[in-house]
């Protein structure tokens, strides 16, 4: 239960808050002979306690997580007891938070890469931006959180083939997506937070949101190794927790972020090709990856992070007003609409995952062989009859790969 | 109950100066390797097109610049102020030939150091060209982004642009324009 609790979707800020700014180690003052309170205190009294000091309660609340009736109640109380709603949005009331003025913070339910960036474009587009240009502070920030199902996910300026090895990622069940931003190429699972942090033009600066969260989680553990690189990368201990990727369009600007808790990084060897495999020669103005070594940041949870987020978010952009900023919760069932669906299918299409891009040459050195492709289709080629076929297909054609490009890394 | 605590939210907001500002306009300027002015380069294509040099040249509030010719060809660039706060550009995505642009669609993208930035045509028209030069020269964005880094040349009418192009800023209003932005 501990663990099942403190994870919870239905533990927010309204019950963290007395935390954050009394300040004090146990954050609630309820009568202990109160059974209905015990979990509580015991919960709490130990996420303040280093994990050697702990009772054995956390293992007996470990072995609860099966039985689910225990948790579903308590977190039933736990939502009648602090109000706490995490209805999604329909879909028009997504479209009407969306387009309306105001800040806000919007979390994904849903685990499905292709709606999440869906709907992160979907936000971005329709956040509305004034046609006067005034000096006033851009009033329509947002903050969008969400977690995908295991995936890569390449830059919209990348080539997809020299980027990952394909074959592997569809073994161990990866989707792989082209994003509609700028950037490199990130793997992602359960374990990594994606947030999105939408602005004006005229007020982005591509350091500006990481600042305020390494300002964040400084205020929240300020022994936390955390600092900042020349690329707005988050380094854990001078490893890379978080890289980002930026997109400017009608006058607005996203910057997207991941950061990376409770990742399965050893899962992620093998999926990302090197920058250079011997043999293999690529000429092509496509953006590269930088390669980092990376780290979790050692959180108690991926909601812990997005907590911390969001309530320094709502505190540094309320801008002296008393009411909160509210936040909004939705997922791929409730809160869709047509051009959140169009753009999901236009993400899994193959025109945009392997036909966009730039255009390239690669060539097989050992073989002496080369083939020149624009927009997926090979348009020149040291194999006869290869022009006007397309590259996906003849590369996925195991006769062709084997006695033709042969080259075990490719 | 929600609508009214939003545009609470906003009022507010938008009336008391936070202290994020100055930080961002301080950045703006921090990463900017301007060359300080917006004209078109008298050197290069996108002018010498034609003898007399083009017919009209203006600017978006978007950052992008437009020169016209005499029979419609017009060439569409990112301004020098742009091109400075974006950073050292890294991949220029270029508009295909032959298609029929409206007014406000993307042309074309420049991915910097790691932000990806929509082109907009200013104008509605047909694409001739585009600048391939740019898919091997990404930097002409930065050392000549009013000259040797045009983007697209479209064929525009200029009478069924009349809207358009009166809407866009000349460069004395694009200039007021910056200095209001800051």
């Amino acid at each position: 239960m501990f663990k099942l609790c403190r994870s919870s979707k239905y533990i927010n800020k309204t019950w963290r808050s007395p935390l954050r700014y009394v300040s004090t180690k146990t954050p609630f003052d309820i009568d202990e002979s109160d059974d209905k309170y015990k979990d509580f205190n015991t919960m709490y009294s130990e996420m303040f306690t280093p994990p050697d000091e702990r009772t054995t309660t956390r293992k007996d609340h470990l072995s609860d997580v099966s039985g689910t009736s225990e948790s579903d109640d308590l977190n039933k109380d736990l939502q009648d007891l602090f109000q706490v709603d995490h209805t999604p949005l329909s879909g028009s009331e997504l479209q009407d938070r969306v387009k309306s003025t105001g800040r806000f913070v919007i979390r994904s339910l849903s685990h499905n890469p292709y709606y999440n960036l869906a709907l992160e474009d979907y936000l971005f587009r329709n956040a509305p931006v004034s046609k006067e240009v005034t000096n006033k502070i851009y009033p329509n920030h947002r903050l969008l959180f969400y977690i995908n199902n295991k995936c890569a996910v390449i830059g919209k300026n990348q080539i997809i083939w020299q980027e990952l090895y394909l074959p592997e990622l569809k073994r161990q069940g990866y989707e792989v997506l082209r994003r509609l931003s700028g950037g490199g190429t990130v793997i992602h699972d359960l374990g990594n937070v994606n947030y999105s942090f939408i602005t004006s033009r005229n007020e982005f600066h591509s350091n500006f949101f990481n600042e305020l969260v390494v300002k964040w989680l400084l205020s929240y553990d300020n022994t936390l190794p955390v600092t900042m690189n020349k690329r707005s990368d988050i380094l854990y201990d001078d490893k890379k927790c978080s890289g980002s990727a930026f997109k400017i369009a009608q006058g607005k600007a996203y910057h997207h972020g991941t950061m990376l808790v409770k990742s399965q990084l050893s899962k992620f060897h093998g999926l990302l090709k090197p920058k250079d495999i011997p043999g293999i020669h690529w000429d092509s103005a496509s953006v590269d990856s930088v390669r980092s070594n990376i780290s979790n940041i050692p959180l108690p949870s991926t909601d812990e992070f997005i907590n911390i987020c969001s309530d320094g978010f709502q505190n540094d952009f309320r801008g002296g007003n008393t009411s909160e900023i509210p936040i909004y919760y939705c997922d791929e069932t409730n809160s869709v609409n047509d051009e959140i669906v169009t753009t999901m299918n236009t993400l899994n299409s193959d025109k945009w995952r392997y036909f966009s891009g730039p255009k390239f040459k690669v060539e097989f050195k050992e073989k002496n062989i080369s083939i020149s492709c624009e927009k997926g289709v090979i348009t020149d080629s040291s194999i006869a009859g290869l022009i006007g076929k397309d590259f996906k297909t003849t590369l996925e054609d195991k006769d062709f790969f084997s006695n033709k490009i042969y080259n075990k890394q490719f | 109950m929600l609508n009214r605590t939003i545009t609470r939210t906003v009022y507010r907001a938008t009336t008391t100066r936070s202290a994020i500002a100055p930080t961002y306009r301080l950045f703006l300027r921090a990463q900017s390797t301007s060359h300080g002015n917006n004209h078109l380069n008298k050197d290069e294509l996108p002018f010498k097109f034609s003898s007399t040099g083009p017919k009209l040249v203006k600017y978006s509030k978007d950052h992008e610049w437009l020169a016209m010719h005499n029979d419609g060809t017009t060439f569409i660039g990112i301004t020098d102020y742009a091109a400075a706060a974006l950073g050292d550009a890294t991949y220029i995505e270029l508009p295909e030939p032959n298609t029929v642009v409206e007014a406000g669609e993307s042309i074309g993208s420049v991915e910097s150091v790691k932000s990806a930035s929509e082109v907009y045509a200013p104008v509605s028209g047909a694409v001739l060209e585009a600048h391939t030069e740019l898919e091997s020269h990404a930097d002409y964005i930065n050392s000549d982004p009013m000259g040797k880094g045009w983007i697209a040349k479209l064929m525009i009418n200029e009478a069924a642009n009349k809207d358009y192009l009166d809407e866009l800023f000349t460069l004395e209003q694009y200039e007021k324009f910056l200095k209001s932005d800051e």
